[in-house]
């Protein structure tokens, strides 16, 4: 069972870190190759509050949930808990 | 270009949703009534004019009735045109609470989510858009029974000013028209008297043209104002 859940994270994994990567390369930034369940995306990943909405918006196209609605979201983890939940 | 309005049905969203259709723009135009005349419009203009039936005294169902169902997130909306508005007119002393939040409703909340929802379209689709309020002359020189109308659309005009400062990095602009009184149903309640005393308080001594304001929210809209932010254009005749 944890190895199901796993190989789907792993299916959000790569489509969030293409998701910050877009926004990244749009803001003129370097892509990120190593991104974690762990990644804090404001220290880590260096966004800022018009990113993150950014990245709100880009996830709510892809999943249909807004990871912001009750509240902010820090790491990549916390997205992928806010897709699952949905 | 892609151009959500609110208000179409008549006056001046009519005369904008109009210009606009003629000018080539495809509009999604939302309103409460679908009358006559925006009828015409939407059978001289099949496929450039989407209408949907929404009451924005209801704040509750924005998301998925407008932009969720209807548009859809694939569509990129290239600019806002805030004109709908309710006007409850009385003097203070008679304020009703149900009817002014009804008014703050429409006038104020709805627009708010609206541009919130608008601003996630354009950083989706990394679109440089424009928003456009409609304000009321209202705002800056006083009218007796105008108090409580005059400021939602203050309330909207600081909103629009901050809008402006919080994602120009973005190139997305954000713009108030202050509109004089005009000849639409929106002043329809006042006699000629009443009429000619706004008027002579005016510097051209009458009312503000309907065209004056379109020509105004094409020129916004427009790349032709790209430097354009944060600001309140009056087309008021003159009213200083």
């Amino acid at each position: 069972m944890d190895s199901i859940v796993t190989k789907f994270n792993l299916i959000y994994m790569e489509k969030i870190t293409s998701i910050i990567n877009t926004i990244l390369i749009n803001r003129g930034k370097r892509e990120m190759t190593l991104i974690s369940l762990d990644t804090h995306l404001r220290n880590d990943i260096g966004f800022d509050s018009l990113d993150l909405a950014e990245l709100t918006v880009r996830i709510e196209a892809e999943y249909d949930v807004d990871i912001f609605e009750e509240g902010i979201v820090n790491t990549v983890k916390e997205i992928l808990e806010k897709i699952n939940i949905d | 270009m892609n151009i959500l309005i609110t208000g179409v049905s008549k006056g001046l969203g009519l005369s904008i949703t109009e210009k606009l259709l003629k000018e080539g723009y495809t509009v999604f135009g939302i309103s409460r009534r679908r009358t006559k005349e925006l009828e015409n419009l939407i059978s001289l203009y099949p496929e450039k004019l989407n209408w949907i039936s929404y009451d924005l005294a209801d704040n509750q169902n924005i998301r998925d009735a407008i932009f969720k169902n209807w548009i859809g997130l694939k569509t990129p909306i290239n600019s806002f045109i805030n004109n709908a508005a309710i006007a409850y007119d009385d003097i203070v002393t008679n304020l009703n609470l149900t009817s002014l939040e009804n008014m703050y409703k429409a006038n104020v909340f709805s627009p708010m989510i609206i541009t919130k929802f608008v601003l996630r379209q354009m950083l989706l689709h990394h679109i440089q858009g424009s928003i456009i309020h409609m304000s009321s002359i209202s705002v800056h020189t006083g009218y007796k029974g105008l108090s409580m109308y005059a400021s939602t659309k203050g309330a909207l005009e600081a909103f629009s000013k901050n809008t402006a400062r919080e994602w120009g990095e973005r190139g997305i602009r954000s713009n108030c028209i202050v509109a004089g009184f005009m000849e639409t149903e929106m002043s329809s309640s006042l006699n000629q008297d009443q009429k000619n005393r706004i008027y002579n308080r005016t510097s051209l001594k009458k009312a503000t043209e309907v065209s004056s304001v379109t020509n105004t929210v094409q020129f916004l809209l427009s790349n032709k104002s790209n430097s354009i932010t944060g600001q309140n254009i009056h087309v008021d005749s003159g009213t200083i």
